[in-house]
């Protein structure tokens, strides 16, 4: 297995002086392709900081992202927009469709953005087919219910074969049936395309099995479920 | 079609309370400017047709000194012979007293302006006959033509009246003669004849003790737009013979400069207009990028460039300035139409001269159109300027 991430010494302070947090404190971890890994821990812990990093979203105030083995640190803004569209799926919280396109539209345009639009609508059709939309294509994305929006934003992320999938409490806004099928769809794609998935959620329990569990605390970065058990990253 | 300007047109057109408040903000720019146009342009170039029509012809001809001696017959038909012509005739301007008693009480007006026209020519190169709103123009030595004014200030002059007219002449010497009221002229504006009498050009000759001589002789044109062309062939003519040969406006100059400047004006007040139409469309782009946070956070963080977004909400203005253009020069055209067809004019004054002046139009759309691109530009830069993370915190 090869790595596609390698976070080394990640650190993200905000504000100065007296009002200075640590939101990332010195966090190195690394994932390998095709792992299906969560990111837990409570709220304000900086699991979402942690996305936003390796998203390239958000710049770290030290250390290094290496995204297959490529250092995102010093990348320009037009490389950084380039590398999130290539090598990175976003799935977001709430509805995170454009609502002014179809759904079809809204799992073209990653592909659209990267100006490779050859075979996409086949390719786009197919994720839709995966995820099971292929009655809702055509609707706008304001049209269908949450858990389906989800399921396109899945399809969407998955359009531009990713190295990483990054998914911010994908399951947050829906309810606990929805929750579960969106998870196993998520576990099916990953599997299915053997496609890295980094998921950050409270919601721990509806995930069952996975790969790897990281949880967050206080900024700092630790291997497994529960605070007793952890062990801090090397 | 290119995803960023689909983007732009779906992000526009479901929004369409912002579009058609932009859309308005152009077309209302626009219209103010034809309105504008049509209004001051109107009035003006209806001064000029009146001016033209009534006293100076297309082409006016005078002498450098006094008078023109010679023929004028000769002069009207070395012009008539000219193909862009279409009528040419003499004129002779002094002042006049004027009495007439009206049911026993003689009513007199000093300093009042004689004009003597050739009847038979003057029909074919000017319109003043058709001003004569009462009885008929002069076509007789002995009949005169009263401006509408003249004639109430003479106790209500009516066809039919007598009147006695003195001049003095070139010697200094009182003429008097009485003539029969013909007509009566009034013109739609007081462009005309209204403040004048007009008698036939040989009585006012003799009355002046002028035989021959001519004040100007009045040039019709085919085609106006030629006038520079036979001014200029004219006094290549007759370079020796003193002669002053003005278009009409070199020879309206006078009583058009201020109006000139006036108009002027009244467009500024109407780009004025425009730019605050443009400044409405950057609160109502700055209104739908503040509307489109999220979008613009998920667009970034999907792959897309600033130059992506800046595009996008710049389409979004070409957009709202193709359709304002297009809109507000309809309603610009529509206006004209109307004012056009209707002949209109204000308080019964002069009908307006209505033209399309299509650079000028396509001019104004041109520059809406770009006016609204400039006026999307600082949004469209703002929306560059949202920082995923910032963005994302909305999803």
């Amino acid at each position: 297995m090869s790595k596609v991430l390698e976070i080394i010494n990640l650190s993200k302070i905000y504000g100065t002086g007296e009002n200075k947090v640590n939101a990332l404190d010195n966090v190195s971890l690394s994932i390998e392709k095709g792992e299906f890994v969560l990111i837990v821990g409570s709220s304000g812990s900086g699991k979402s900081t942690l996305l936003n990093m390796i998203g390239l979203l958000d710049r770290p105030t030290n250390g290094k992202v290496f995204i297959d083995e490529t250092d995102t640190t010093n990348l320009s803004d037009n490389k950084i927009s380039s590398f999130r569209n290539k090598k990175l799926g976003f799935i977001f919280q709430f509805s995170n469709l454009l609502t002014d396109l179809t759904v079809l539209e809204n799992v073209l345009l990653p592909r659209e953005i990267a100006g490779t639009t050859d075979s996409a609508e086949k390719n786009a059709r197919e994720l839709l087919k995966a995820v099971g939309l292929d009655d809702q294509i055509d609707k706008r994305a304001n049209k269908i219910s949450g858990g389906q929006a989800q399921r396109a934003a899945i399809a969407r992320g998955l359009i531009n074969n990713p190295s990483i999938v990054l998914a911010d409490e994908p399951t947050g806004n829906l309810d606990s049936v929805t929750s579960e099928k969106i998870i196993q769809l998520m576990k099916s794609m990953a599997k299915k395309l053997n496609q890295t998935f980094i998921v950050v959620t409270h919601d721990r329990q509806h995930f069952g099995d996975v790969d790897r569990v990281i949880t967050i605390k206080d900024g700092k970065a630790f291997e497994g479920n529960l605070p007793s058990e952890m062990g801090v990253l090397a | 079609m290119e995803y960023r300007f689909r983007l732009a047109k779906r992000m526009l057109f479901n929004k369409k309370g912002s579009l058609i408040g932009a859309v308005l903000a152009v077309t209302i720019g626009i219209l103010v400017i034809h309105v504008n146009f049509v209004i001051f342009q109107g009035l003006f170039d209806a001064i000029v047709r009146d001016i033209s029509n009534y006293r100076n012809g297309d082409v006016l001809v005078t002498d450098e000194e006094n008078y023109i001696d010679k023929s004028d017959q000769a002069l009207v038909n070395w012009f008539e012979r000219i193909p862009y012509v279409e009528a040419a005739t003499p004129r002779l301007s002094s002042t006049a007293s004027i009495n007439m008693t009206k049911f026993g009480t003689l009513h007199e007006k000093t300093r009042i302006p004689i004009v003597g026209v050739n009847p038979l020519r003057d029909i074919r190169a000017s319109t003043v006959h058709e001003t004569v709103s009462d009885g008929q123009y002069v076509f007789s030595r002995n009949s005169i033509v009263l401006g509408s004014n003249v004639a109430r200030d003479l106790g209500g002059a009516q066809v039919g009246d007598s009147i006695k007219l003195k001049i003095v002449d070139r010697y200094g010497q009182d003429q008097i003669k009485r003539f029969v009221v013909t007509g009566i002229a009034k013109s739609p504006g007081g462009q005309g004849f209204d403040y004048s009498v007009v008698v036939h050009i040989d009585t006012l000759r003799d009355l002046m003790n002028r035989p021959g001589d001519t004040g100007s002789i009045m040039v019709k044109l085919k085609d106006p737009s030629k006038a520079s062309d036979v001014k200029n062939f004219f006094l290549a003519s007759f370079p020796n013979d003193g002669f002053v040969a003005e278009t009409i406006e070199e020879s309206a100059e006078q009583q058009l400069a201020g109006f000139r400047s006036g108009i002027a004006m009244i467009n500024m007040i109407g780009y004025f207009g425009m730019m605050s139409s443009a400044f409405a469309i950057v609160t109502i782009q700055m209104m739908l990028v503040n509307g489109k946070t999220r979008e613009i956070g998920v667009m970034r963080s999907i792959g897309a460039t600033r130059k992506d977004i800046l595009l996008i909400f710049i389409f979004q203005g070409m957009i709202i300035g193709a359709i304002g253009a297009g809109v507000g020069t309809a309603a610009g055209l529509g206006y004209t139409f109307y004012a056009k067809e209707t002949k209109m004019s204000f308080n019964n004054s002069l009908p307006l001269e209505v033209s399309y002046n299509w650079e000028k139009i396509i001019q104004t759309a041109v520059l809406s159109f770009i006016l609204a691109i400039i006026a999307s530009l600082y949004p469209s830069y703002r929306a560059t300027k949202l920082l995923p993370v910032e963005a994302m915190r909305n999803v």
